[in-house]
């Protein structure tokens, strides 16, 4: 019996310590929190903008958002989700590339085979298909591999 | 032996036995050190020399508590692995019961607190199990509890709560957090009608949109049906109403979700600010 | 009844009489210590503890031991500003310089251009080749015979490195424009040239779809119904163009992406052709 929980021990000393990790910097106490993590990013309805194509955008989005999106049920399977990608898209560079993004991206989203080994997957399961991949600036365009798994935003 | 002689071998005596006691000091000392560290919250460092201690001091004296210790301050850095190997440590360098309970109960902490709690179960039921332990029954209950709230079952951890005490506190905070928390099977069922599974959660705006596109898609598809445009019909009917229709019951479930998470967040955030009883 | 006393008395003596002496902090105590946490892996604590030596036990080898922490530590940086600090006459220096290049190609990808020291010996003078070699990868300006450059490595690396190599002088990228053109005279197949296939179905069935309803509602003299298809296919068709050449762009970072992964891995497995230092035997 004793042998038993000896072994037992020993394993469990075995699996615990080939989950530590090197400490690489002098660490302190941590703020542990009872509480759960809270995925859902709450939607920003403000009609903040830089210029007038991202102001329609955001209109276009606002209203998509607060008529559509949040009662139509959970449709986009990319993370950011597509009206976030115009938005994003309309920021990044302007309302006519932003449009082009948006209708490749509509296309992508309609492909019945986009889930295979293609994009890397958010921690919440979406896949991750961030705009500045599609600004044409190959400077921009940050490549993660499918088996990479993006932390949620 | 003369007197002198006499008085003379006494203090020799005295002097070896102040010698020893100063030399057991090195190490005493040396741990008081390492845990004045881990009080003062210095915990990198009491690992350190808790770590120091048991590099040089050849017994096992130190062996359980400097190990319990290290896991501790693991602990408080949240590097959970690293205290449950140590903790695994002490239980193996502990010699008596007590020591085994301790350092197994303190594995069974970090796994609640890291939400495994699947494991803390198992480890629960192995003390549970064991005859050595049968007067630590209450504990294992109290420590079972925690592990039902970690795991979102507030009413089975009530009933472990009220197991030590009728009117326990954590029970009637896990009851009354029971009885608060929408259940998302009924807020789906309600769903059936539109809208009223939003109004159920206190969404009605979203309720009176959903209400809206169904009784707009609805009114369309009905009606290109009734006039003999069938594809109209289906187009309408599978691309729009069944869409806004299956979003509607996604929607009020969601609203249910977010609403429990909210509550269930408050209350732990009560839980480990204000309730005073032992904490994982 | 003395005879017992004494013996009593005297018995834990010995036991404690290193303890009674025991210095935790004494300077060889410390190194002794350092290298036991070395030897676990814990090399944060070991280089404090290599620290609190100072002058006082300072030798060639805690120094290289406290580079090559830093370097396990990936703090390369710091592993390197310790290099600046060791002594050419020191024993360790050909290794410590060796760890300063791996080091260097640790902090950013880069060709090595620095020269050889006279104190390598065979061994890692082949190591020292082989590193500065492969970092030629790295250079933009790529431009060494094949056989100059597989020459300093082994048989067993031949194979590899001549496959970076061709992936260098030749890497597999697809043209934008070229995709931008294929996609503008078939709709989809610029997204099929960079092996997007399903995308590229998809584009060309939904592309075809609207003008389809277009042609058909104009047709049908239906005219608003027709401009809107009309509209959403143009959108969708100029779209698909963008998202071509997009994804030509994409696909090529995955070819560098690859590349660099592939030797990052190589030279990882190989310890970037650098003994492993022993020093817990």
């Amino acid at each position: 019996m004793q042998n038993k929980l000896t072994i037992f021990l020993l394993s469990a000393l075995f699996i615990s310590s080939s989950f530590c990790q090197i400490e690489k910097l002098k660490w302190q106490k941590a703020d542990v929190s009872y509480e759960k993590q809270i995925h859902d990013k709450k939607r920003n309805y403000s009609f903040e903008s830089d210029n007038a194509g991202e102001f329609l955008a955001k209109s276009l989005a606002n209203a998509y958002w607060f008529f559509i999106s949040d009662v139509d049920g959970e449709n986009c399977p990319f993370r950011p989700s597509c009206s976030s990608f115009l938005l994003q898209s309309a920021k990044e560079t302007n309302i006519f590339q932003a449009s082009l993004m948006f209708f490749d991206r509509f296309t992508r989203d309609m492909n019945l085979a986009k889930g295979h080994d293609h994009y890397p997957i958010v921690s919440s399961g979406h896949f991750y298909d961030p705009p500045h991949n599609y600004t044409l600036n190959q400077g921009r365009i940050n490549y993660l591999p499918p088996s990479f798994i993006v932390d949620d935003e | 032996m003369t007197s002198v002689s006499k008085i003379l071998y006494i203090v020799l005596m005295v002097l070896i036995a102040t010698a020893n006691l100063s030399a057991q000091d090195v190490f005493a000392e040396q741990f008081n050190y390492a845990k004045r560290l881990y009080e003062e919250e210095k915990y990198f460092d009491a690992v350190t020399e808790f770590k120091r201690l048991l590099f040089f001091y050849e017994g096992d004296n130190y062996s359980f508590e400097s190990n319990l210790l290290i896991g501790l301050s693991y602990k408080e850095a949240a590097k959970f692995s690293e205290a449950i190997q140590h903790f695994t440590l002490a239980e193996l360098n502990s010699s008596t019961e007590y020591e085994v309970f301790e350092s197994r109960i303190e594995i069974i902490k970090v796994n609640i607190l890291r939400r495994t709690t699947q494991r803390a179960f198992a480890l629960l039921d192995s003390l549970e199990n064991d005859v050595r332990f049968r007067k630590n029954s209450e504990e294992i209950n109290y420590w079972r509890g925690w592990a039902y709230i970690f795991s979102d079952d507030w009413k089975k951890a009530a009933s472990y709560f009220s197991k030590l005490e009728n009117c326990h506190q954590l029970s009637q905070i896990c009851d009354s957090l029971d009885n608060d928390l929408y259940n998302p099977q009924l807020v789906k069922f309600l769903s059936i009608v539109p809208g009223a599974g939003q109004f159920y959660t206190g969404e009605y705006v979203s309720g009176l949109i959903s209400i809206g596109w169904n009784v707009l898609w609805g009114y369309l598809t009905i009606n290109a049906f009734m006039e003999d445009r069938v594809f109209d019909g289906l187009m309408v009917g599978t691309l729009l109403w069944w869409r806004f229709y299956s979003g509607n019951i996604q929607n009020a479930e969601k609203f249910a979700i977010e609403k429990n998470l909210k509550m269930t967040n408050l209350a732990l955030r009560y839980l480990q600010n204000d309730y005073s009883g032992k904490k994982p | 009844m003395r005879t017992i006393l004494t013996i009593i008395f005297l018995i834990p003596l010995p036991v404690f009489s290193q303890s009674l002496a025991f210095d935790f902090h004494s300077p060889e105590n410390i190194k002794k210590f350092a290298d036991y946490l070395f030897c676990e892996g814990d090399y944060l604590r070991a280089i404090e503890q290599y620290d609190f030596l100072n002058q006082n036990l300072d030798n060639d080898t805690t120094e290289f031991k406290v580079m090559l922490g830093y370097s396990e530590l990936g703090l390369f940086q710091k592993s390197n500003e310790i290099f600046k600090g060791v002594n050419h006459k020191s024993i360790f220096y050909p290794d410590a310089y060796l760890l300063s290049l791996k080091n260097k190609l640790l902090i950013e990808p880069q060709m090595i251009k620095d020269t050889s020291i006279s104190s390598l010996d065979s061994f890692q003078l082949k190591s020292f080749c082989r590193l500065t070699t492969i970092s030629m990868l790295y250079d933009d300006e790529f431009n060494i015979p094949e056989e100059k450059f597989i020459s300093p490595f082994d048989e067993d690396e031949r194979n590899s490195v001549l496959a970076f190599y061709d992936y260098k002088v030749e890497p597999k990228y697809k043209s934008p424009a070229l995709a931008g053109v294929l996609s503008a005279i078939i709709p989809g197949s610029g997204k099929m040239y960079v092996s997007e296939w399903g995308d590229g179905i998809t584009a060309l069935v939904v592309t075809s779809l609207f003008a389809f309803l277009a042609y058909d509602n104009f047709n049908a003299d239906h005219n608003t119904r027709a401009w809107i298809f009309t509209g959403l296919g143009a959108f969708f068709y100029a779209g698909n163009i963008y998202g071509s050449v997009a994804s030509a762009q994409i696909f090529n970072a995955r070819i560098d992406f690859e590349f660099n992964d592939g030797l990052k891995f190589f030279l990882k497995q190989r310890n970037y052709f650098l003994p492993e230092y022993d020093f817990c035997k």
